[in-house]
This record gives structure tokens, C-alpha cells and sequence, in this order.
């Protein structure tokens, strides 16, 4: 096992300046996005290092609850930014990811994968509500571009006497399917393009492959609900918005 | 009774405001009219006349910010909008056909339908059996306009509406498609209303006519008078191009 502390972290800073050398010589306009991101990453991890520790410690049900509540609030509004073409992306994302996260880790308790640990919660939350952000955030911005640059076949079906529902179902479908690619992609690839971030750090903190394996496909199976239900719930809500009572296209 | 002494469709003070730089502008301005079932009706203007608007809110395309459009004296705002259109069906400037074969798009309206007859419904638009499993993409322009007119036709609509339907045709297609347009109107009985920027389509069209000028009706009645022998000054200009 690697020994880890600050003084290899300090060391691994030279791997963040050598891609800010390379992107400054090559006259890449990301010199300043790196030198911010790399420092607000280490700070931001360091703090979160320390709220975890304090989590862990202090097994309060309300302050585990708290951190999921803050982790969902900022992946909705990061995901409801992607809202583009129409309003309450930010609600829309919060009701679709939060639907998604209590649905799977609701069920994860109740078949007794997991048991109500800040341990086991706060970093499972953490996965699901970032994939469910990205999930989201893709839908939102497939079915608004796909419905605006649509328009006429939309109102083709609509001229026919279909209802909004049909009319969009076409684009609906695929910005769900949008959403969901990258689950998808990560369960057709998983260990043989590369070794998914689990089981990466767990092979990493010293636990065997096999051990590290099992909890991968878990942590898989458990991406892939999250983000179904996030995208399905995301497109389904954000595709309303471009349709009024009057079944007319408002987009 | 012949099928043109009803009144199908009627507009009262039709009105649409929308938003434009700031300012609020009317596309449609207080639009009074009444179509008769089985006629066909030219609606022509200048560019930004708010042609197209108009037709837009026959069949609840669009909202109006003011009046009613009554169908059948009802307004059509008590219909259900998917019942409405199936009625008053509309077909765009660039026809659309749907993914699939031209059968597949034949049957779009009524999915749950299991047999029709594509033939008949193809006949009906100048196109042979043939044409039935062909794939949407294969067809001409000129083809995919005639197909989602036997689409609209598959519904059975009381009321057709045309948004300039043969722009992007050449002129011989352009030619078939009106003639296809006045034989569908009289064999069924059809109301037609079709916008075009063309005085010289209209004219072959004959019917009625509605000259619209910065969303309001100018003038109204028969095509030939109204396009040859205008009794506005805005018709007079218009008919000399002015307006354009």
C-alpha cells in the first residue's frame, strides 16, 4: 500500500504544473481555470476531508442527512443551469435527482446492501447525485435543443391531432437515452477500457481486486437505477414545458 | 343543399400580439371573416402581411391575445385541440414525413388502425400503389407534399389549411398541386384556405380571396375581382407591387 499524506500530495502538485506548462506553451486559454481549479480542489477536498471525519465521528442521522440535502441542492442547480430553453430547470432537477437518489439508496437499505452509515451513505449520495447531475443535465440540454430544431416536425404531429405526448415522444426517448449513454457506455466497458474510480481507491487503500470488484459492481448496478430515474423523470418533466394546455408548442 | 352555403369556420375580431424588440407588435389585427364549407379561399399580402399567423390561429396552432375563431358557431377554443386539428388540418410551407415508409406516415393520425387502403388514399393524390413502400426519404419535394396531403386527407378534415404549400415546388409541380388542390376541395367537399405570396397562383385558384396588410383584412371577395380590380387603395398598391 502507498503511504499518502500532505507530502505526496505536495509532490503530486508537479503533475497539475506540468499541464499548466504545457497548456501556457502551447497557448491554450487555461492557464488561469487550472491554476484556480487545481488550488480550489485541494481546498475544497481537504475541508470536505475534515466534515466527513467529523461526520463519521460524530453518527448523527440529521448531519448525514444535511450533506446529502447540500450535495442534491448543488448538483440540481449545476444540472438546471443545462436548462436553457425553458424555465425551473433547477426544480425539475431537484425533484428528478432527489427521486432518483431516495428510490436507490431506499432500496439498497431495504435489500440490506448498505445499513444507515454516514460511511456507507455520504460517499454512495455523493456518486449517485453526480451521475444523476450529468444525467440530468445531459436530458435538459438534448430535449431542448432537439425540440427547438424540431419544431416542424412537432407541429406536423400536432396538425394531425396528436397530443403533445406523441408529438415529442421521438425526442423525449432520446434525451433520455442521452442521459443515460455514459452509464450505459461505463457498464458495456467497465475493466476493460479502465478500472472505475471504487475500485480504483480500493485497490489503492489496499483491499484485493475481488473485494474491490464486488463493491464496483454494486456501485454500477446502483449508477445505472440512479440515472434512469433521474433522466427518465428530467425528460419527462422538462418536455412538458414546451407545450401548454392547449397542446400548442410554445418552445 | 350545395356543400358551400354553410358557414365552417368564422373569425371575429382575431386578434395576435407578440413581442418583438421590446415592443409589442399585431400580427393579426381585429380579423372579422366567414368561410363557407367547400370553397376555396386565396389569403394573400405583402411579406409580414401576418398571413401565416392567421392561419395559425384557425386551427389553434397559436393562441389569439384577442377575439375567437367559432367552428361550426362554436368556439373552437370548446373543442379538444387534438379533435380540432383532425378537422382543421394544416399543412406547412416544407412537408414533413415522419421516419419510416410512406405507408407508415399514411397511417401517422390513426396508429391504432391496422388495415387501410394506401392505394386508395395515394390515388386520391396522384401518386400509384407503388409509392406505398417507398421510404420517406426517397421522395421528391413535389412527392413528400403530395403524401402529407393524403395524410391530412386520411383524417377526413372538414376544413384544409395551406401555408403557401408549393414554394419550394417547381413550377410544373406547383401547377399539379393546385389543380390536385381545386379537384380534392369540389370532390370533397373540402373548405381550402391557402396562403401564398403568388397573386398569379391565386388567380389560377380562383375562389375567394382575403388581402391582409400588416395583419389586417384589407379587402375580401372573389379572387379575380380582388386581385384585378382592387376597391382599396392598399389593394390598388398591392396589386401594382408596391407593397412588396
Amino acid at each position: 500500500m502507498i503511504e499518502t499524506g500532505y507530502l505526496q500530495v505536495l509532490a503530486s502538485v508537479a503533475l497539475a504544473i506540468v499541464a499548466l506548462i504545457l497548456t501556457f506553451t502551447k497557448s491554450i486559454p487555461v492557464e488561469k481555470e487550472i491554476a484556480f481549479g487545481s488550488v480550489r480542489a485541494f481546498v475544497q477536498l481537504i475541508a470536505v476531508g475534515y466534515a466527513l471525519e467529523f461526520i463519521f465521528n460524530s453518527e448523527s442521522f440529521w448531519l448525514v442527512l444535511l450533506s446529502v440535502a447540500v450535495m442534491l441542492m448543488v448538483g440540481a442547480y449545476t444540472a438546471g443551469q443545462r436548462a436553457e430553453h425553458f424555465k425551473n430547470g433547477f426544480w425539475i432537477a431537484l425533484i428528478a435527482m432527489g427521486i432518483g437518489s431516495l428510490v436507490t439508496l431506499g432500496m439498497m437499505l431495504a435489500l440490506k446492501i448498505i445499513t444507515v452509515e454516514a460511511r456507507y451513505i455520504i460517499p454512495l449520495a455523493g456518486m449517485i447525485i453526480s451521475n444523476s447531475m450529468n444525467a440530468t443535465a445531459i436530458a435538459f440540454n438534448r430535449i431542448g435543443s432537439d425540440l427547438k430544431s424540431n419544431k416542424l416536425a412537432v407541429e406536423t404531429a400536432l396538425s394531425l391531432g396528436k397530443n403533445w405526448k406523441d408529438a415529442s415522444r421521438r425526442y423525449y426517448r432520446n434525451s433520455v437515452k442521452a442521459g443515460m449513454i455514459s452509464i450505459l457506455n461505463f457498464l458495456k466497458t467497465v475493466g476493460l477500457v479502465a478500472l472505475p474510480g471504487a475500485m480504483t481507491g480500493m485497490i489503492l487503500a489496499g483491499a484485493s481486486p475481488l473485494d474491490a470488484v464486488l463493491i464496483q459492481l454494486i456501485v454500477g448496478y446502483m449508477l445505472l437505477l440512479a440515472v434512469t430515474i433521474s433522466a427518465l423523470i428530467s425528460a419527462e418533466m422538462s418536455v412538458r414545458k414546451f407545450f401548454n394546455a392547449a397542446e400548442q408548442f410554445v418552445g | 343543399m350545395s356543400c358551400n352555403e354553410t358557414i365552417i369556420l368564422k373569425t371575429r375580431e382575431l386578434t395576435r400580439e407578440v413581442p418583438k424588440n421590446g415592443s409589442v407588435i399585431r400580427t393579426v389585427d381585429s380579423l372579422t371573416f366567414e368561410f363557407n364549407k367547400g370553397l376555396v379561399y386565396n389569403v394573400v399580402g405583402p411579406s409580414g402581411a401576418g398571413k401565416s399567423s392567421f392561419l395559425r390561429l384557425l386551427n389553434r396552432l397559436d393562441e389569439p391575445t384577442g377575439g375567437e375563431v367559432l367552428y361550426y358557431d362554436k368556439p373552437v377554443t370548446s373543442y379538444a385541440p387534438t379533435d380540432l386539428r383532425r378537422k382543421i388540418s394544416m399543412l406547412f410551407q416544407i412537408p414533413y414525413l415522419f421516419p419510416g415508409t410512406v405507408r407508415d406516415n399514411l397511417s401517422f393520425c390513426c396508429s391504432g388502425k391496422q388495415e387501410f387502403d394506401a392505394d386508395f388514399h395515394l390515388r386520391r393524390v396522384g401518386l400509384k400503389a407503388e409509392y406505398a413502400d417507398m421510404g420517406a426519404d426517397d421522395l421528391s419535394v413535389g412527392e413528400k407534399q403530395r403524401v402529407a396531403l393524403a395524410r391530412s386527407l386520411f383524417l377526413e378534415p372538414d376544413v384544409l389549411l395551406l401555408d403557401e404549400p408549393t414554394s419550394a415546388l417547381d413550377p410544373t409541380s406547383s401547377r399539379k398541386i393546385e389543380e390536385l388542390i381545386l379537384s380534392l376541395a369540389r370532390e370533397l367537399c373540402l373548405t381550402v384556405i391557402m396562403v401564398t405570396h403568388n397573386p398569379d397562383q391565386a388567380l389560377r385558384l380562383g375562389g375567394k380571396g382575403l388581402l391582409m396588410v400588416k395583419g389586417k383584412l384589407i379587402e375580401s371577395g372573389d379572387t379575380a375581382e380582388l386581385l384585378t380590380d382592387p376597391s382599396s387603395d392598399l389593394g390598388r398598391r398591392y396589386v401594382s407591387k408596391e407593397l412588396e
